[in-house]
C-alpha cells in the first residue's frame, strides 16, 4: 500500500458511531448481567435500538452501509475467500464478501441474543425481561439459559471478527481499525468512495431506533 | 385351645409388625437428603414463580393488586417453613446437587433470622397488596426482593449447571 494514495472515505459517520456504540454497549451489557440488572436492561434496549438503526441504514443509508452493496453470492464469496492467503490486499471500500456475511451474522446474532433477554427470568422470579410475563416461570427460565447460550454464540463471532482484524493488520497490512475511527483510508488501487446518505435519512433512523428501544422496554405497552 | 393358636400368630404378627414399624421408624429419622434437597428445590420454585407472578402482573397497565397479595400470601406462607426445608444432613456434604452452603448449619441462628425476614417482609407485602396502592407496592416488592437477596447472597452457592 503506498502512503501517497490519497486517503478514500469508506465509512459515513452514523456507521462509525453505530459500530463503536455498540461495542460499549455490548461490554457494558456483558459487565452488567447478574449484577446490575437495570444497567443490562437499558444497555440491551439501546443495543435492539441500534440494530434498527442499522437495518435502516442497511436501505437507506451511505452506499457502503447498504446490504445490497455488499451482500454477496457464494461464488464471489468463495472466490474472496480463496484469495485470502494471498498477501495483496483486497481493495474494496466496504465490507468484503466474506466481511459482509460476518456482519449479517453478528447483527443477525446480537438481535436474536438481546429479544431472548426480553422474555428471561431469574431464577427466583425477582429480575426480568419486559416480555416475560408472556411466559411462565418454567420457559423464562429456559430463555434465560438461551439468552446466555447465545452470548457465548456472540463472544465467538467477535473473537473471529477481532482475528479477522488481526490478520488483515499482519499479513495483509491493512489498518481496518483505524478506518472504523477516522472513516477514511488509503487504498492501492482506485476505489469507489463511500456516497453519502442525505440528512433526512439519518433523522428517520434515529427516530425509528428511539421509538423501537422505547416500545421495547415498555414490552409494546404504549399510551399515546 | 384353638382360641389360644389363633391369638398367639395374631400376638406374633402384631409385635412383628411393630417391630418393622419401630425400625422403618429409625430408618425414615435418617434424612433421605435426596429427597428433602428434591422437595426444597420445588418450594423455591414456588416462591419463584408467585414472585415472578407478582413482577409480571405490575408490568400490566392497571395491575390486579388483588392477585399480588395472594402470591404474597403464597410467598408468606411457605417461608414460615423454609428453615424446615434444611434438616441437617442436606447440606453439600452429601455430594448431591445442592447450592445450600454449609454455613446454613454453622450458623443456623442467622440463616433462621433470614429466612423469618422473608415472611416478614411478604407478610408487609400482603397487607400492603390489599390496600391497592400500586406504587406501595412496587416499594414494597422490592424489599420483599431484597430479603431473597439477603439470605441467597450469605447461604446459596453459585449456579450448577
Amino acid at each position: 500500500m503506498s502512503d501517497a494514495a490519497p486517503r478514500t472515505a469508506l465509512w459515513d459517520g452514523p456507521t462509525r458511531l453505530f459500530h463503536w456504540a455498540l461495542v460499549a454497549l455490548i461490554l457494558t451489557a456483558w459487565l452488567s448481567a447478574g449484577k446490575s440488572m437495570e444497567v443490562h436492561k437499558l444497555s440491551g434496549y439501546a443495543v435492539l435500538g441500534l440494530v434498527v438503526f442499522r437495518l435502516w441504514w442497511g436501505v437507506a443509508g451511505g452506499s457502503t452501509a447498504r446490504f445490497v452493496s455488499f451482500l454477496k453470492g457464494p461464488k464471489a464469496t468463495l472466490a474472496y475467500a480463496a484469495g485470502l492467503g494471498s498477501r495483496k490486499s483486497g481493495e474494496t471500500a466496504g465490507h468484503n464478501p466474506l466481511g459482509a456475511w460476518s456482519v449479517v451474522a453478528m447483527i443477525a446474532l446480537i438481535a436474536v441474543q438481546a429479544g431472548l433477554g426480553l422474555f428471561a427470568t431469574d431464577i427466583d422470579g425477582i429480575e426480568s425481561g419486559p416480555l416475560s410475563d408472556k411466559v411462565d416461570f418454567d420457559t423464562g427460565r429456559l430463555f434465560s439459559d438461551w439468552h446466555e447460550l447465545a452470548f457465548r454464540l456472540l463472544q465467538g463471532l467477535i473473537g473471529l471478527h477481532l482475528v479477522a482484524i488481526a490478520f488483515y493488520a499482519v499479513w495483509k497490512r491493512e489498518n481496518l481499525i483505524g478506518a472504523m475511527i477516522t472513516g477514511a483510508r488509503r487504498f492501492g488501487t482506485a476505489v469507489t468512495p463511500l456516497k453519502k446518505a442525505p440528512l433526512w435519512s439519518l433523522v428517520v433512523g434515529v427516530l425509528l431506533a428511539v421509538v423501537a428501544a422505547y416500545a421495547i422496554a415498555k414490552g409494546f405497552r404504549i399510551k399515546f | 385351645m384353638s382360641s389360644k393358636f389363633t391369638k398367639r400368630p395374631v400376638a406374633l404378627v402384631l409385635g412383628l409388625a411393630l417391630s418393622f414399624a419401630a425400625v422403618g421408624g429409625v430408618a425414615m429419622a435418617a434424612v433421605d437428603a435426596g429427597k428433602v434437597i428434591t422437595s426444597r428445590i420445588d418450594n423455591y420454585k414456588k416462591i419463584g414463580k408467585a414472585f415472578k407472578d407478582i413482577n409480571d402482573g405490575l408490568k400490566a397497565d392497571a395491575p390486579d393488586a388483588k392477585a399480588i397479595a395472594a402470591q404474597a400470601k403464597t410467598i408468606k406462607d411457605l417461608s414460615g417453613h423454609i428453615p424446615s426445608w434444611f434438616p441437617k444432613g442436606t447440606g453439600p456434604e452429601t455430594g448431591l446437587k445442592t447450592r445450600a452452603k454449609a454455613d446454613i448449619w454453622t450458623d443456623w441462628a442467622t440463616f433462621a433470622a433470614s429466612a423469618k425476614g422473608l415472611q416478614t417482609e411478604s407478610a408487609k407485602l400482603e397487607t400492603i397488596a390489599k390496600g391497592g396502592d400500586i406504587d406501595a407496592i412496587k416499594a414494597q416488592v422490592k424489599a420483599t426482593g431484597g430479603a431473597c437477596k439477603t439470605c441467597h447472597d450469605k447461604f446459596r452457592g453459585p449456579e450448577i449447571k
